[in-house]
C-alpha cells in the first residue's frame, strides 16, 4: 500500500510483525494462560493431590493452539513439543504459579497492573499465532480458504476450543456446553480475526500482513486490557452483532412456541431480549473473576 | 558364552510370539477380571473383541495417534491380530473356562506376568527410539511415546471402558496413576535420558536391568498380594518437598492428599488385583 508505506506507520508495522516472540512474550503468554488454569474451580486442589495431571493442563493451556493446529492438518500433535526451551519454560511458569512458597509469583503476576501488561503481550503472541496458522494453512491448501480459517481460528483460541476435553482430563465432563456453543470473547475475536487474515492473505482486502498484524493487536490489547482491567463481560462485538444477527439468522421471540431456539451462529447470547443474563457457562471470563478472589484467599 | 553377554542377548531377543502371547494373556485376563465385561461378552461379541484389541495393542495406537501416524497401523500386523483374537477366544468363550481355570495356577500367573514385563520394556525402548527418528532431540515426544506405547492400555483406559458402555469422567490415568502406568513413564524417562546420552549406560544394560527390576517387583507384588509401590517412600518424600503433598495416615482407601499409587490400586481393579476379584468372577461365570 503506497499511503501506509509512506507514513512510518509501515514500518513500525514491518519492525512490530517481525519481533521475536520468544521469549518474553512466550512467557507473558504462559503467565497468563497458566493464571486462568490456576482460576479454574478445583485446579488447585488438583495440583496438590496430582501435580502431574495439573502439569498436563497447563501444557495443554499453553500448547493448545499448537496441538489443535496439527490435528486439523494431519501433523503429529506432539510436534511442537520438540522445541524443549519452550516446554521448560512452561513448566517452570506452571512450577512456580503453583508452587512458589508463599505464592509469591502469583501474588506478582496477579498485581493488576503487571497482569495487565502480561494480557497485552498475550495478545500480540495470539495474533501473531493466528496469522502463523493462516500462512501455514496457505501452504498446505492455497485455495483451501476455509481450511485457513479453520486453522487460524484454533490456533487463536488455543485450549478453548478443547475446554471439554481440558476437564476431562480434571475429571470434569460438561458435555452440555461447550466453546462453540457459548462462545467467549477471545474465540469469538479469534474467529473474526481469522476471516480477516483469510481475506487478506487471498489479497481479497487490500492490506499488508504487518499492517493488519498491528493494527488487530492494538484492537485485541485495547479491548482485552478494558476488559480484565474492570472486569467486564460485555463484548465489544455486540452493539454490531445486535444489529446484523436478526437480520440474517431471525430473531428469538420468547413467546412464540414453534421457533428453533438454537440459532447457529456466534451471537447466541445477544439474541435473547434484553436485559441479557449472563449466559450459563460463560466458561474462563466469568469463572475466573468470580473465584479469582475465591482463590486468592485459599491460596494464600 | 561371558556373563557380560547375556544383557546383549536378552536385549536381541524376539517378542513374537512367546513374550507378545504373554502379553495378550495377560491384557485379555485383566479384562475380563473388570466389572460388567463378561455381560458385554455375551451381550456384544464384537465390542468384547474391540476392547480386548485396545487392551492388547492400545500403547500402538495411542503413539501412532502422538505421531499422526496412521491410527489402523496396528490392524496391519495380521499374525499378531489373530494371536490376540485367538486368545480373546479362548479366555471368553473356552468351554467350562478351562484356559482361565488353568491360567489360575500360580506359577504360571507369575511367568506370564514376568513375560509381560519383558514386552513392556521392549515398548518402552522401541517408542523411544521411534521417535527420536521423527523429531531429533525432542525429549518430551520421546518420552511421552515410549510412555504411551509401554502403557497405553492404561492410558485409554476412559475410552476403553466407552466401548463397554462405562463412562466414568470423575477420573482417569493421569490424575490418579495405576502402579504400571507409573512404572512405565519412570522408563520412558530412563531410556530417552540414555538415549540423549544423559545417563552413561549401554542400552542392552538398561533393558535387562529394567526388565528385572519390573519382573522382580512384579512377582513380590503378586506373591505378597500387597498394593503399595516400592517406589512410594520416595514418592511421598519428593513429593512433599516439591510439591507440598501431605502424607496422610493410611486410615481409610477414600482419596487422600497422599501418593496416589496407594489409594488408586486399592480403590480401582487394575491388573495387580486379580486375585480377589478373580475368584468372584470365576464363580460368576460358571
Amino acid at each position: 500500500m503506497e499511503l501506509s508505506d509512506a507514513l512510518p506507520l509501515g514500518e513500525l508495522a514491518a519492525a512490530f510483525a517481525s519481533l521475536p516472540v520468544f521469549p518474553l512474550f512466550d512467557t507473558a503468554y504462559f503467565i497468563v494462560s497458566v493464571l486462568y488454569l490456576k482460576y479454574e474451580p478445583g485446579a488447585v486442589e488438583m495440583s496438590r493431590k496430582s501435580p502431574f495431571a495439573s502439569w498436563l493442563c497447563a501444557m495443554l493451556h499453553c500448547f493448545g493452539s499448537y496441538i489443535l493446529a496439527a490435528l486439523l492438518l494431519g501433523e503429529a500433535p506432539l510436534g511442537y513439543f520438540s522445541n524443549n526451551s519452550s516446554v521448560i519454560l512452561a513448566t517452570a511458569v506452571w512450577y512456580l504459579i503453583f508452587f512458589c512458597p508463599m505464592n509469591l509469583f502469583y501474588k506478582c503476576v496477579s498485581f493488576l497492573p503487571v497482569k495487565l501488561v502480561f494480557v497485552a503481550m498475550k495478545e500480540v503472541v495470539r495474533v501473531r499465532k493466528i496469522a502463523a496458522g493462516v500462512h501455514h494453512a496457505h501452504h498446505l491448501y492455497h485455495h483451501g480458504w476455509f481450511v485457513m480459517m479453520a486453522t487460524g481460528w484454533v490456533k487463536g483460541s488455543g485450549v478453548a476450543l478443547m475446554s471439554n476435553f481440558e476437564q476431562l482430563l480434571r475429571g470434569v465432563w460438561k458435555p452440555e456446553t461447550n466453546e462453540i456453543l457459548h462462545m467467549s470473547f477471545p474465540t469469538k475475536a479469534s474467529l473474526y480475526g481469522t476471516v480477516l487474515f483469510t481475506l487478506q492473505q487471498t489479497h481479497w482486502l487490500p492490506i499488508s500482513e504487518a499492517n493488519l498484524i498491528f493494527f488487530f493487536t492494538m484492537f485485541m490489547i485495547v479491548c482485552k486490557v478494558f476488559m480484565t482491567a474492570t472486569h467486564s463481560h460485555a463484548s465489544p462485538f455486540a452493539p454490531l452483532e445486535n444489529l446484523v444477527c436478526p437480520v440474517l439468522f431471525g430473531s428469538v421471540s420468547s413467546g412464540h412456541p414453534g421457533h428453533h431456539h438454537d440459532h447457529h451462529g456466534a451471537s447466541h447470547e445477544v439474541s435473547h431480549p434484553p436485559p441479557p443474563p449472563p449466559p450459563p457457562a460463560k466458561s474462563k471470563e466469568e469463572l475466573n473473576e468470580g473465584t479469582r478472589k475465591r482463590k486468592a484467599k485459599k491460596a494464600e | 558364552m561371558d556373563l557380560w553377554q547375556v544383557p546383549l542377548l536378552f536385549s536381541r531377543l524376539p517378542m513374537f510370539p512367546f513374550f507378545d502371547l504373554a502379553h495378550y494373556v495377560a491384557s485379555v485376563v485383566a479384562l475380563k477380571e473388570q466389572r460388567g465385561a463378561v455381560e458385554v461378552s455375551v451381550r456384544s461379541p464384537f465390542a468384547c473383541w474391540f476392547s480386548a484389541m485396545l487392551y492388547c495393542f492400545g500403547g500402538s495406537l495411542l503413539s501412532s495417534l502422538m505421531l499422526a501416524e496412521p491410527p489402523v497401523s496396528f490392524l496391519a500386523k495380521s499374525a499378531n491380530i489373530l494371536l490376540a483374537s485367538s486368545v480373546w477366544y479362548l479366555v471368553f468363550y473356552c468351554p467350562q473356562d478351562i484356559f482361565c481355570r488353568c491360567f489360575s495356577f500360580l506359577p504360571l500367573r507369575l511367568l506370564v506376568a514376568g513375560m509381560k514385563e519383558v514386552t513392556r520394556t521392549w515398548k518402552i525402548a522401541s517408542g523411544v527410539a521411534h521417535a527420536d527418528s521423527h523429531f531429533k532431540d525432542a525429549w518430551l515426544v520421546m518420552v511421552a511415546v515410549g510412555w504411551a506405547r509401554g502403557a497405553g492400555g492404561g492410558l485409554i483406559s476412559n475410552f476403553e471402558q466407552l466401548v463397554r458402555g462405562v463412562w466414568k469422567p470423575e477420573t482417569n490415568e493421569l490424575l490418579k496413576m495405576s502402579y504400571p502406568v507409573k512404572i512405565t513413564l519412570i522408563g520412558a524417562v530412563l531410556f530417552t535420558l540414555q538415549h540423549s546420552q544423559y545417563l552413561p549406560i549401554a542400552r542392552h544394560n538398561l533393558v535387562f536391568l529394567y526388565t528385572i527390576f519390573l519382573v522382580i517387583f512384579k512377582v513380590k507384588m503378586m506373591l505378597t498380594r500387597c498394593a503399595t509401590s516400592p517406589l512410594a517412600p520416595l514418592e511421598a518424600a519428593l513429593g512433599h518437598v516439591l510439591f507440598g503433598l501431605r502424607k496422610a495416615p493410611s486410615k481409610v482407601k477414600g482419596e487422600s492428599a497422599t501418593s496416589s499409587n496407594r489409594s488408586s490400586i486399592c480403590d480401582r481393579p487394575s491388573e495387580q488385583h486379580h486375585d480377589g476379584v478373580k475368584k468372584r468372577q470365576a464363580k460368576k461365570t460358571e
